[in-house]
């Protein structure tokens, strides 16, 4: 049976020039990069090169630049390192309550030890409350988190204001950008915009999972997370994979060779997607902005009358692979906490679907999952005690 | 974690759903907001009071469609005696078992049958309606399931103190501080609860 995927948010298929790039470091090049012996020389000179295939996708140095095993990884080397080497300078930290789990769950860590969290609140579109920001700013704020494109209903943070924001305290607020759903769907300049830290992985571009990058800009000090030896990065110690990096900077390689035409293509698919689904179905509800706003491989959608769980379910017996925001499916069975922020009813929250589109999937495969898509709504709201024929 | 193949093909096509008109009985629980709500009605024969149609709706996940489609098949051709004796257990066996996480559909599905015969037995003056008391509160606490390992919190002894004064039902609980399912749990008493008028207020200690 073909298969049809469009949980991109999760992680991405890997492109077959990835592979092809990764197996030669699987094979005969597994020497770690060392001084002087020939292997380990030319290992560094290819790290060097790797690095700076991404340092320059996002407008920085390639020192600024060090290897994870993952996303989150770097998500925790920069909070757990900037907070624990700069607690000295202030003890407070902003973000809002729509933040990726790596953020919110380490600021709950650090306020249990004592440090002061101010959570920003959300508008209805997934958009950060800037004049709560505005307010929260004190004399001992020393790091401000955000979600680049929140990881549910593909709201893009305005940076560029939020930096503004930033800058109008009298000292350096230090901003850490999780990047995971925008890094390679936006354009992103970290001097542009002036970002300090960001997080991003291989695996939601085509890459390999079990890779990331945390971009530190020159002068912003981290403690040490990861205390050992010394391989490949300094911050994330022990043996990060040669071949997973090779494939992280294949996987940039082309994701930027043809940026605009990629972004494109999710821009068109996504629209299309959401067209098809608005006009075939009744009683949906996108969920976040609509436009330039959002994201251009998310769309979040709810159907009135029916569970999330059950929707997923059908439609992965048709070969579709789709998320669900339902409590029903998730860990703790637990409303989704962006939903339920931004104002959604436990409703609209369980009978969320997530589609996220990437540069494989097309109108074909759209036409497809939306024609399923309404037999299974049908079916399910037939079922429903909530659901009236003559609504 | 994954449904077996019985859960699945009552999901995909389940039996018995939909409306009865001029049902005899009929009841509804949960609440969407818990993520599932199920609807039973039913046709009793007065002299037998074998069930002789019965049928359901719900707003839910598979296991709350396929628990739905099977009780209401265990039920049909049963008496009102027979019926009430189904267990969410047995429920569960039938669907060749539940994932732990799953079992709440189950305790809802039978709830809401036994809840649709009461309403019957209401109706047709073979029982009265149910006073509440302290017991009451116990009884739906066994309704209410740790999704950890699918069996209710009573048996578990999660419950360390469940009282009721003056309107407010007091419940005291033994739940690890970092369970993931702290807060689905004191929803669902709250659910549970809630749908007693005497129950003003519900107040959970952890």
């Amino acid at each position: 049976m073909k298969k049809y995927y469009f949980d991109n948010c999760k992680t991405t298929q890997p492109a077959p020039e990835v592979i092809e790039a990764m197996l030669p470091y699987l094979k005969d090049k597994f020497i770690f990069p060392a001084n002087f012996v020939l292997g380990g020389s030319e290992a560094a000179y290819e790290l060097e090169g790797f690095k700076k295939i991404i340092a320059d996708s996002i407008g920085a140095k390639a020192e600024e630049i060090h290897f994870t095993a993952s996303g989150t990884l770097a998500n925790n080397i920069a909070i757990k390192g900037f907070l624990s080497e700069n607690a000295k300078h202030g003890t407070h930290i902003i973000l809002s309550v729509i933040d990726y789990p790596d953020l919110l769950t380490n600021a709950a860590f650090f306020e249990k030890s004592g440090f002061e969290i101010t959570y920003l609140q959300t508008d209805d579109q997934g958009f950060i409350d800037l004049e709560q920001l505005k307010d929260s700013l004190r004399s001992d704020t020393i790091m401000f988190l955000t979600t680049f494109v929140n990881h549910t209903v593909g709201s893009i943070q305005p940076i560029k204001k939020i930096r503004e924001i930033l800058d109008s305290a009298d000292h350096k607020i230090v901003m850490h950008v999780d990047a995971g759903q925008a890094y390679g769907k936006l354009p992103i300049d970290v001097n542009e915009l002036g970002i300090d830290l960001m997080s991003f992985s291989a695996h939601k571009i085509h890459g390999p999972q079990g890779v990331g990058a945390l971009f530190q800009r020159k002068g912003v000090v981290l403690g040490s997370v990861i205390h050992g030896i010394n391989r490949l990065d300094n911050h994330q110690t022990g043996a990060v994979s040669m071949a997973n990096i090779a494939g992280f900077a294949k996987a940039v390689e082309f994701t930027f060779a043809d940026f605009e035409n990629n972004v494109n293509h999710l821009r068109e698919l996504s629209n299309y997607l959401l067209q098809k689904i608005e006009n075939t179905i009744p009683y949906t509800l996108l969920n976040g902005p609509r436009g330039a706003g959002r994201a251009p491989h998310n769309v979040n959608i709810s159907f009135d009358f029916i569970e999330g769980e059950a929707i997923m379910l059908m439609l992965d017996i048709a070969g579709i692979s789709v998320a669900t925001s339902s409590a029903c499916a998730s860990e703790g069975l637990k409303a989704n906490y962006i939903l339920m922020a931004m104002g959604r009813n436990h409703e609209q929250s369980h009978s969320s679907m997530k589609f996220t589109l990437s540069r494989y999937n097309t109108k074909e495969e759209i036409d497809y999952t939306v024609e399923k898509l309404a037999e299974i709504v049908q079916e399910l709201r037939r079922r429903s005690p909530l659901y009236k024929e003559e609504k | 974690m994954q449904y077996s193949q019985k859960v699945l093909d009552h999901f995909m096509k389940p039996h018995n759903v939909g409306k009865i008109e001029n049902p005899d009985a009929e009841a509804t629980e949960g609440s969407p907001a818990c993520g599932d709500q199920v609807s039973i009605q039913m046709k009793v024969n007065p002299e037998t009071q074998v069930i002789e149609d019965i049928k359901f709706q719900s707003y839910g996940c598979a296991s709350n469609i396929a628990t739905g489609s099977i009780i209401t098949d265990m039920a049909k051709g049963k008496t009102i005696i027979e019926a009430k004796e189904i267990s969410w257990k047995q429920a569960a066996e039938e669907l060749d078992g539940l994932p732990p996480v799953k079992i709440h559909c189950s305790v809802l599905a039978v709830d809401t049958l036994r809840k649709a015969i009461k309403d019957y037995e209401v109706k047709h003056n073979l029982a009265e309606v149910e006073k509440f008391n302290k017991d009451t509160i116990v009884e739906e606490l066994k309704k209410v399931i740790y999704p950890q390992v699918g069996e209710d919190i009573v048996t578990l002894k999660m419950v360390k103190y469940a009282g009721f004064e003056e309107g407010v039902a007091v419940i005291d609980l033994e739940i690890p501080k970092f369970d993931k399912y702290r807060e689905n749990i004191a929803e669902e008493i709250r659910e549970h609860l809630e749908q007693y008028k005497e129950i003003k207020e519900v107040k959970i200690t952890m």
